[in-house]
């Protein structure tokens, strides 16, 4: 699926402080349960896609969602992790299931 | 609708990566090609959302004991009938004449 | 009409075609005997897709021909070329897939949503998709069957270094490990260390160093 051009204005800013909602997965969930509650940061804005939660089921996936790259520190994401502390995970995550932290613009 | 869907494992326990590799198989081989171009520009079938939908429909044990291809197969299977390409019947049909076949060729 | 048997396995196990070979539960997709049902299930669908010209077997082996000609050489060719051409690494982690677009041959139909993770002296990454399987089949082929397994995709987040270990791959401390959850359209190629050494080394020469894995995030490229 190919990315779409993002408005000026719509998309949260690289650098932005997240935090990834927590409300019930759709029947088809993109979002992994292990980040859902975790704060992040976003690394990369990657364009406008298609809702694959809607194109699972041959709907047309509208309105476009802005996709975010997040990074994570794995120390936030799993309890007693046992890598360095240097570690983290990104994960790709559509911009309905994430929130800005307070003190960020939407 | 549970929280953590049956596909939805990262961090769940498990056990030492297994890293035994086979080359592909002929019928593994044909079961990626079906569901490419199934899903491909040409014919656009369904997408590759809706393959995914269709095998997290999975049961929790199922989707943990059918094997990688078992799995693709029976969702091809599901979303040809649900996009009314095939039917239930006949594809089943078929199934039971090729196992009679080969049941009398293999005596 | 070509024959269906199960005697067309193409792979190289030694495997005798009669029934009476035991079967315990089968190891999934070990066993491609004609009778497994899943067999049957693709046998029926290919004959009746075919026979409502759908997917004809001509369009079915020319898609199996396409797949086979895809393998870890092509993103072999890519990290090498990366390696010398520093005007080229900087295109390619910028616009990956049109910068691999105007420098190789690639049947490539769809625009590839692909990202290129460098590995640097601070960053090693790794790739997983913990919700499926996605991978950059088309520049790396087929994936192999532990990335698509239960056990690395489970593991492999939340304890990265124990897994990398298990292929033989030990990251000091000082070093961050990304690992990158392929969770949406994105594809992910890891553009791993040159390894020292291989000063004055072709791009041809520098490729083979570059394996499967390496492109993965579970090994590093080879030693000259």
């Amino acid at each position: 699926m190919t990315a779409f051009a993002i408005r000026p204005g719509q998309a949260l800013p690289v650098g932005a402080p997240v935090r990834v909602r927590k409300h019930p997965p759709e029947q088809h969930c993109r979002t992994p349960f292990y980040l859902r509650g975790i704060e992040g940061e976003i690394t990369d804005v990657m364009g406008c896609f298609r809702d694959p939660s809607l194109l699972a089921f041959h709907k047309p996936g509208l309105p476009l969602r802005v996709l975010y790259r997040v990074r994570f520190k794995q120390a936030d994401v799993w309890p007693n992790y046992s890598g360095s502390p240097k570690d983290t995970v990104v994960a790709d995550i559509y911009d309905h299931w994430i929130e800005p932290l307070a003190g960020e613009k939407a | 609708m549970t929280e953590r869907k049956v596909n939805d494992i990262g961090g769940l326990p498990a056990g030492p990566v297994c890293q035994d590799e086979h080359a592909s198989t002929l019928h593994e081989k044909r079961v990626d090609a079906i569901l490419k171009i199934l899903s491909g520009p040409k014919l656009k079938a369904f997408t590759s959302d809706a393959m995914r939908r269709a095998i997290e429909s999975n049961t929790k044990e199922d989707y943990r004991n059918l094997g990688y291809y078992d799995k693709w197969i029976r969702a091809a299977r599901e979303l040809i009938i649900e996009q009314q390409i095939l039917s239930r019947e006949e594809i089943e049909t078929r199934v039971e004449q090729l196992r009679a076949k080969y049941k009398k060729v293999a005596a | 009409m070509s024959s269906n048997h199960g005697h067309h396995h193409d792979h190289d196990h030694d495997h005798s075609h009669g029934h009476a070979h035991p079967h315990s539960p089968p190891a999934p997709d070990d066993d491609d005997g004609y009778d497994r049902y899943e067999v049957l299930l693709q046998t029926a669908i290919r004959e009746l897709l075919d026979e409502k010209g759908i997917i004809t077997a001509a369009e079915l082996h020319a898609q199996i021909d396409k797949q086979d000609s895809l393998s870890p050489a092509i993103g072999g060719k890519i990290v090498a070329k990366a390696w010398v051409d520093p005007v080229f690494k900087k295109q390619l982690l910028a616009d990956p897939f049109k910068t691999i677009n105007q420098h190789f041959e690639l049947d490539i139909i769809t625009p590839l949503e692909l990202v290129v993770l460098e590995n640097t002296p601070t960053v090693h990454n790794v790739v997983v998709c913990t919700l499926c399987s996605c991978y950059p089949r088309m520049l790396l082929g087929i994936p192999p069957a532990w990335y698509k397994s239960i056990d690395y995709r489970s593991r492999v987040g939340v304890e990265p270094r124990k897994v990398l270990a298990e292929f033989g791959t030990n990251i000091p401390d000082s070093v961050e490990v990304r690992v990158s959850d392929s969770t949406a359209d994105l594809r992910f190629l890891v553009l791993p260390n040159r390894p020292s050494g291989t000063e004055g080394m072709t791009e041809a020469q520098l490729a083979d160093l570059v394996t499967r894995d390496s492109m993965i995030g579970t090994s590093v490229a080879l030693k000259p």
